[in-house]
């Protein structure tokens, strides 16, 4: 079994992405949820908005577009993606994230532990925008089970 | 719009009720998310993985999720969404996303709220539980 608690304290390769009306819109088509914010420039900046907005799980889009694609990932840190489950995520929301946006995301490997029946990998994220302002926190939690 | 007072501890989300999971929503999913781990389209793979075929991307029930809050609050009112992906959903699923007021606390003189969520199955089965925050006026 491949020893990957050295992993534990490294940093996931750097990278920006840019918020795009067009990616907004599909992924809030795919979840199915409609809101003016995310598909009408002109709503989105009557309340007050740069721009359309992100849904609140849009970081996910951040991640596998910008970042590392899942298999991608699964090799840099050896796992058996075909055992990958996600065990949880968090956000913490620090500031608007709306079309426009350039977002550069620092990753880092937080933790691993090794249970009964699974491997479980933590990673850190912080957002910041092309202002420099941290505008979102992230925490996955990625199970290999055995 | 809610404000900080008219919100009690145990008063209750309105709940969101979403169409049944289908293929066709897994495969604009992995499109729009970018994630495009197998498990979530390949049948071959869900049963190699011991999940009895395809199963949702959990991020897109924690997408119900964001919905069924920000249907509540507003989006920038939002503090923190956490989840916990307890089983999958399968195909056909039909999920319910609920919540609760847990607490309301302030910090550096503004106030928030606290509320459990949860998204079940139409059989009641959780498949993901979590929390929210969310600053209100």
């Amino acid at each position: 079994m491949e020893d990957r608690s050295a992993l534990v304290g490294t940093r996931l390769p750097s990278y920006s992405f840019t918020v795009e009306r067009g990616k907004i819109k599909e992924f809030a088509a795919a979840i199915g949820d409609l809101k003016e914010g995310y598909l009408n420039p002109v709503k989105a900046a009557r309340a007050g908005y740069a721009d359309v907005i992100a849904p609140p799980t849009y970081a996910t889009v951040i991640s596998h577009w910008g970042g590392m694609g899942f298999h991608e990932l699964c090799d840099h840190l050896k796992l058996n993606r075909v055992m990958i489950l996600h065990g949880g995520q968090e956000f913490e929301y620090l500031g608007d994230i709306a079309a426009g946006d350039v977002i550069t995301v620092e990753t880092l490997l937080s933790g691993y532990a090794e249970k009964k029946n699974m491997h479980v990998l933590t990673m850190d994220s912080v957002y910041l925008n092309q202002r420099g302002e941290e505008v979102l926190r992230s925490r996955s939690l990625m199970l290999e089970m055995k | 719009m809610i404000d900080f007072a008219s919100v009690q501890v145990g008063d209750r989300m309105p709940a969101l009720t979403k169409p049944p999971v289908d293929q066709i929503q897994l495969v604009k999913y992995a499109g729009a998310s970018g994630d495009f781990n197998p498990l979530h389209y390949m049948d071959e793979v869900g049963k190699a993985a011991g999940q009895g075929g395809v199963i949702a991307h959990g991020m897109l029930i924690m997408g119900f999720i964001g919905q069924a809050v920000t249907d509540w609050v507003p989006n920038r009112s939002l503090k923190s969404l956490k989840v916990r992906f307890a089983r999958p959903t399968m195909l056909g699923d039909i999920i319910t996303v609920t919540g609760r007021v847990t607490d309301k606390k302030s910090q550096g003189g503004r106030e928030y709220i606290c509320v459990e969520v949860a998204a079940a199955d139409q059989r009641c089965e959780v498949k993901v539980t979590g929390s929210f925050e969310a600053w209100l006026p």
